[in-house]
């Protein structure tokens, strides 16, 4: 069902479009509501109000979740290939339940009181710690499922990690709620340090950008590729490494969003095939689209976790287009 | 197809051992040749095609053209040596073009001979399907196509007539036979001995270790027929398939 050549060019011009309607939506929904003039007089500094809720609350805001989905989108799209499986997800490999732990130590600690930056960066040293030990585990070099097999036992150690904290004093509730809503994910109250800590990601997106056309050749085979030309050691350590930083910037500074990096690639490959030359900068504005509007949901809806939305929103979806898969 | 026929690769393998699988083979195919690897299953073919096309490690010695292949860097090998796995499995539905032309990465994409490829492998018809959604017979050939596509002058191929049609293995050992005519080394394990009698040479590899290496005749005598595959041989006039 996917499009035709001539077709496909024009979903990443719709995608773009899409994405800056729903920015220009995000900035002006909410407790205070902004028409599209009086959010333009706001970022030119005319109308006081207006350029105080946008500029310290909104826009950040919307950057973040651009910036999110994007990072995830993204990340998504390179565990699939590198894992030749579109059921392949940003989180297998420990990234952001190494972020959870990290930042679930953090706040039981009391750190992440000290400054708002301990959060953060707590949950970006889980990460990495988190990938760093899948990667040690599964030894340099070996093959995609010990890979795999290393990650899901991480993943498992992490989550108990997190659910020992929970369970550990339960009489904290006020502490065991930020845990939770962290957990759950969310863009409110992001500011432009949050904006500062995503900056990597579009580092990262510029790094992938040239890669799309390995991934083509990774994602049907490691030996083939590599009989074809590909340096497929140094492919992988790319992708990994680009991927980690992605999920484990987008998980530091709005928690853990789940179903995005499934969902994104999944979906656009659905609409315009496999190649990666197109997905990738299509999973990039997709994932930044998807999240932006889950957020718009998640404050129309009361406040709802986005994570909540982003798979209340996703699972239907995902579940409609596969029905309509032939 | 014209092939390029301008740099002729001989293959050379010294003493190529991968622990528990192939032991000690050391073999060697001039340009120009086409040599056929036979042995019973778990003998070690795949194993060796896969170390002589650089994929696995082994130790000992693999030299393409006289040059060890861990001297070339990546888009080298892919210019130089083509290798098509025996099982084609694909996760995502690229079109049967597209993945035909990856044949052309080491060449930055350069499109050539791409339809060549197709029509080689008698894909035409099926240029725009995706290749997810193909029989075991039809994804083999397009891998087939993507290795033709390569140009490579050193061309391994495992088990490319296991999933064909007599007509199309018939025709893939008409390519292989034009494609030597022209200068490339050609390197093909197959099960179907009767069609590995028409090649010029045999390697039989039995238990991970290079029992003969020669002409047909003298590689699939009765002895070697009954001691290694367990099985009685006779000649008779039977069924001969030709190209019309």
């Amino acid at each position: 069902m996917s499009l035709s050549a001539r077709h496909a060019r024009w979903v990443l011009p719709a995608a773009i479009l899409l994405l800056a309607t729903a920015a220009l939506l995000s900035l002006g929904i909410g407790d205070v509501r902004l028409s599209p003039a009086r959010i333009w007089a706001g970022l030119l500094d005319r109308d006081s109000m207006a350029s105080t809720v946008i500029w310290q609350i909104r826009l950040p805001r919307v950057l973040v979740g651009v910036l999110v989905g994007a990072a995830l989108g993204a990340a998504g799209l390179i565990m699939q290939a590198y894992f030749r499986n579109s059921l392949a997800s940003p989180d297998l490999l420990g990234v952001s339940t190494g972020g959870a732990a990290g930042a679930s130590i953090a706040i039981a600690s009391g750190w992440a009181a000290i400054s708002l930056w301990s959060l953060p960066a707590a949950a970006l040293a889980g990460s990495f710690l988190a990938v760093g030990a899948v990667l040690i585990l599964a030894r340099r070099g070996a093959g995609t499922e010990r890979l795999l097999l290393a990650g899901v036992a991480l993943n498992a150690l992490l989550g108990a990690v997190t659910a020992y904290i929970l369970s550990e004093s339960t009489d904290l509730f006020q502490r065991n709620a930020q845990i939770l809503f962290w957990l759950m994910g969310g863009l409110e109250d992001r500011m432009g340090m949050h904006v500062m800590i995503a900056l990597p990601i579009p580092l990262a997106a510029l790094l992938l950008w040239p890669l799309g056309r390995q991934m083509d050749l990774l994602s049907l085979g490691e030996a083939e590729a590599q009989s074809l030309g590909v340096d497929v050691r140094r492919l992988r350590r790319r992708l990994i490494a680009i991927a980690t930083v992605l999920t484990a910037t987008a998980t530091a500074v709005a928690g853990t969003i789940g179903f995005v990096g499934l969902v994104v690639p999944h979906i656009l490959r659905l609409i315009v095939g496999p190649e990666h030359r197109r997905l990738v900068p299509l999973t990039l504005v997709g994932g930044a689209l998807f999240v932006l509007v889950c957020d718009v949901v998640s404050r129309m809806a009361g406040n709802l976790r986005l994570g909540i939305v982003t798979a209340l929103v996703g699972g239907p979806f995902f579940l409609w287009l596969l029905r309509r898969e032939p | 197809m014209a092939p390029e026929t301008r740099t002729l690769i001989s293959l050379e393998i010294a003493g190529a051992t991968v622990p528990g699988r192939i032991r000690g083979i050391s073999l060697r195919l001039a340009p120009g040749s086409i040599v056929g690897l036979v042995g019973p299953n778990g003998s070690g073919k795949s194993t060796l095609l896969a170390v002589a096309a650089g994929i696995l490690p082994a130790t000992g010695a693999v030299l393409w053209a006289d040059r060890p292949i861990a001297s070339l860097d990546p888009l080298e090998r892919g210019r130089s040596a083509a290798w098509v796995p025996q099982e084609a499995r694909f996760e995502f539905g690229f079109s049967v073009r597209s993945v035909v032309a990856q044949g052309r990465f080491a060449h930055g994409d350069d499109g050539e001979g791409v339809d060549e490829a197709i029509a080689a492998m008698d894909l035409a018809g099926l240029a725009s399907r995706p290749v997810n959604r193909l029989s075991g017979g039809e994804r083999q050939r397009v891998l087939m196509a993507r290795a033709l596509a390569t140009r490579a002058p050193l061309q391994l191929w495992d088990e490319p007539l296991a999933a064909l049609d007599p007509r199309h293995a018939l025709e893939v050992l008409f390519l292989a036979r034009r494609l030597a005519d022209a200068g490339s080394t050609v390197l093909l394990s197959l099960q179907d001995l009767r069609l590995a009698h028409c090649l010029d040479a045999l390697a039989l590899v039995e238990k991970g270790a290079l029992r003969s290496f020669g002409p047909p005749s003298e590689v699939l005598t009765a002895e070697a027929l009954a001691s290694v595959f367990g099985v009685r041989a006779r000649t008779v006039p039977g069924l001969i398939f030709e190209l019309p």
